[in-house]
C-alpha cells in the first residue's frame, strides 16, 4: 500500500510539472550553460600542478562538475522539501492530504520523491554532458564505494531536509538550517574548490558538514581509482552523521507536528 | 492468549452498540485556545506573557447517527475549530471528542477511516490536474486499492453529476463544480460522517439548493450517512437540518431538533438565534495568561 501511495505522489507531481512545458527545456539549457562555463574556467587551471587536486584525479573540471552535480541533491532536500510543504500549506492542499489515511512521514517522503528523482536524473545528465560533450574523464569507478557513499549522502541530506521542514511547519519562514547547511556548504563544503586550500581553523567547519565527506567519498570513488579502504573514512563519517541526524530529524518532526496541531497552525502559512 | 480477551472485548462492544445505539459525534467539555502572535513591542516589554484567544470554551454536544446536523453560528463562533478538531487537524486543549466511538486525540487513524471532509474546497485541489487525476491521487492516499479506484471514482462522479467534466482541468471548473468535486473526494471512502464547512458560501441560489438537497436527500436520507454542516445561514439550517446547534463565543448555546428549539414554531429561528448570540459578551473572548 505504501508503494501505491508513493506512486500516487510521483504521478501527481509528474502531471503537474509536465503541464509546464517550457520548464524542462529551460532546465536542460541551464545545465548545459553551467557545465560549459566551468569547462572554460577549468582551461585556466592546469590541475595536474595543483597538489590539492591530485587526490581527485588532478583535473579541476571533473572536480567541480562532481561538486555541482551532487550538491544539487543537497539543495533539493534542504530547500526543496520545506518548499514543497510550505507550498502545500499555502495552496491548501496540505489540509486535504492530512485528513486522508496516510501517515505524515509517508506524506513527507512521497512529496519529495519526484523532486529527488528529478535531481538524481539532473545529476546524471550533468555528468553525461560533462563526459560526452566536454570530454570529462572518470577513473576506474569504485561502484560499491560510490553507491554506499551516495546512499549515506541521501540519508544525511534527507535528515537536513526533514529538520528544515519541521522548522517551516512551526515557524513558517526564516529556516536557520537553510543558511547553516546551505550557506556554509557552498563555502566550506568543497563544492567549487578543495577544502585543503582553506586555512587550518576553517577546515574544521568543513569537517562538520556532511557534504564535505559526501563529495570527498564520491570524488575518490568516481575519479581517483582508489581502493575501498581509502573511501572508508568518508563512509564512516557519513554513517555517523546518518545515525545521529536521521532519528533526530524524525523526533524533531514529530514534535513539530504536535506543536503545530496544538497551536492550530498546521495548515497556516 | 491475547486472542480471547480481544474477541471478548469486540463482542462486548458490539452488544453494547446494539443495546445502546452510539451517537455519531460526542463532545464533552471541549476547550481550545489559540496563541496570539505578539507584536515586536509586546515581545520586548512582556517576553514571557502568553496571549491566547478562546475558540472553544467547553463545548458539549451529541449528534445522532444518520441525521443532517447544522451547526449555526456567527463568524468566529468556533464552528471551523470544532470541525477541525473532529477531523483530527487540530488538537484540543481540554475535554473529549469522539466520532463513531473513536477518540479524535487518541485514535486519529480510526477517526480518519470513518469521516469525509469538505472544508476548504477550492484551495485544496491541484488546479493543473483534471478532476479525475485529483480524485485518483486522493483515493490512493485513502488506501483504496488500485483495482477499485477507477470504479469508485466513476460511482462518486455519477452521484455528484461531474462525470462529463471529469477529464477537464480543475482550473476550468465553476465554483459549484469545485464544491461538488470536494464532496466527491470526501465520499471516496465509505464515510459514516461527513463534515462540510459552509458548502454553499459562494454558490448561486440554484447551485446552493442543489447542494443542500444533495446533502440531505442523497447522503442522509438515501445513503444513511451523518452530515455535520457548519453554516451561518438561518434559512438553510431551518429547511434542511434534522437537528441543529447554535454556537457562539466557543460554547453551544442551544441544541436539538428544529421543532424543539423553535418551541414547535412558536418562536422563529431568527429570534432563537438572536437570543442565543446576544445574551452574552462574545466580543471579548481574548484571554491573557501571565506566566
Amino acid at each position: 500500500m505504501i508503494f501505491q501511495k508513493l506512486y500516487a505522489f510521483l504521478r501527481r507531481d509528474f502531471f503537474e510539472k509536465s503541464s509546464y512545458k517550457f520548464n524542462f527545456i529551460s532546465s536542460v539549457a541551464g545545465i548545459f550553460i553551467s557545465t560549459a562555463t566551468f569547462f572554460f574556467i577549468a582551461k585556466l587551471i592546469p590541475g595536474e600542478n595543483i597538489s590539492s587536486l591530485v587526490p581527485y584525479g588532478g583535473g579541476y573540471f571533473s572536480f567541480v562538475i562532481i561538486g555541482i552535480a551532487f550538491s544539487g541533491i543537497l539543495g533539493m532536500f534542504q530547500e526543496g522539501l520545506p518548499d514543497i510543504i510550505r507550498n502545500a500549506q499555502m495552496t491548501g492542499t496540505l489540509e486535504a492530504i492530512l485528513v486522508t489515511r496516510t501517515s505524515i512521514s509517508t506524506v513527507l517522503i512521497g512529496s519529495s520523491f519526484f523532486n529527488f528523482l528529478m535531481s538524481f536524473i539532473r545529476t546524471i545528465f550533468h555528468l553525461g554532458i560533462a563526459i560526452f560533450v566536454f570530454g570529462m574523464t572518470l577513473g576506474n569507478i569504485h561502484w560499491i564505494g560510490a553507491i554506499i557513499v551516495f546512499v549515506l549522502t541521501v540519508m544525511c541530506f534527507l535528515s537536513i531536509g526533514i529538520l528544515s521542514t519541521s522548522f517551516i511547519l512551526v515557524y513558517k519562514l526564516g529556516n536557520p538550517f537553510s543558511w547553516i547547511f546551505g550557506g556554509l556548504s557552498g563555502l566550506f563544503g568543497g563544492i567549487f574548490f578543495p577544502i585543503e586550500v582553506l586555512p587550518g581553523w576553517l577546515k574544521w567547519i568543513s569537517y562538520l558538514l556532511p557534504i564535505t565527506h559526501s563529495l570527498r567519498g564520491l570524488r575518490l570513488s568516481l575519479l581517483s581509482s582508489v581502493s575501498f579502504s581509502q573511501i572508508m573514512p568518508s563512509i564512516i563519517v557519513l554513517a555517523c552523521f546518518s545515525l545521529v541526524l536521521l532519528p533526530l530529524s524524525f523526533v524533531v518532526f514529530r514534535v513539530s507536528i504536535l506543536k503545530a496541531k496544538k497551536d492550530g497552525t498546521l495548515t497556516h502559512y | 492468549m491475547e486472542v480471547i480477551p480481544a474477541c471478548f472485548c469486540r463482542f462486548q462492544k458490539d452488544i453494547k452498540t446494539v443495546l445502546n445505539p452510539m451517537n455519531a459525534i460526542e463532545v464533552s467539555g471541549l476547550k481550545k485556545h489559540y496563541p496570539i502572535v505578539k507584536s515586536y513591542k509586546e515581545l520586548f516589554l512582556h517576553p514571557f506573557r502568553r496571549n491566547a484567544v478562546t475558540a472553544l470554551n467547553g463545548v458539549d454536544l451529541k449528534v445522532k447517527e444518520e441525521i443532517c446536523f447544522c451547526l449555526l453560528g456567527p463568524n468566529g463562533a468556533g464552528k471551523t475549530t470544532l470541525i477541525k478538531i473532529l477531523s483530527t487537524l487540530v488538537l484540543p486543549d481540554d475535554g473529549k471528542a469522539t466520532v463513531c466511538g473513536h477518540d479524535v486525540e487518541k485514535e486519529p487513524w480510526l477517526v480518519k477511516s470513518v469521516i469525509g471532509t469538505a472544508l476548504n474546497d477550492e484551495r485544496s485541489f491541484y488546479w493543473r490536474l483534471t478532476g479525475q487525476q485529483n480524485l485518483e491521487f486522493f483515493a490512493a492516499l485513502n488506501g483504496i486499492s488500485k483495482s477499485r479506484i477507477k470504479r469508485r471514482i466513476r460511482e462518486v462522479l455519477d452521484l455528484t453529476g461531474l462525470s462529463d467534466v471529469a477529464e477537464n482541468r480543475f482550473n476550468t471548473y465553476s465554483t459549484g463544480m469545485k464544491q461538488m468535486l470536494a464532496l466527491s473526494r470526501a465520499l471516496l471512502i465509505d464515510v459514516k460522517v461527513l463534515f462540510v464547512d459552509e458548502p454553499t458560501r459562494s454558490l448561486d441560489p440554484k447551485a446552493s439548493q442543489r447542494m443542500r438537497r444533495f446533502l440531505r436527500e442523497e447522503l442522509v436520507e438515501k445513503q444513511k450517512r451523518t452530515v455535520f454542516w457548519a453554516t451561518h445561514d438561518l434559512n438553510e439550517a431551518r429547511d434542511f437540518a434534522h437537528e441543529l446547534g447554535i454556537i457562539d463565543g466557543g460554547k453551544i448555546r442551544t441544541a436539538g431538533s428544529v421543532d424543539k428549539i423553535t418551541e414547535n414554531g412558536n418562536k422563529s429561528l431568527q429570534k432563537v438565534f438572536e437570543d442565543s448570540v446576544v445574551d452574552h459578551d462574545h466580543q471579548d473572548t481574548r484571554m491573557e495568561e501571565q506566566k
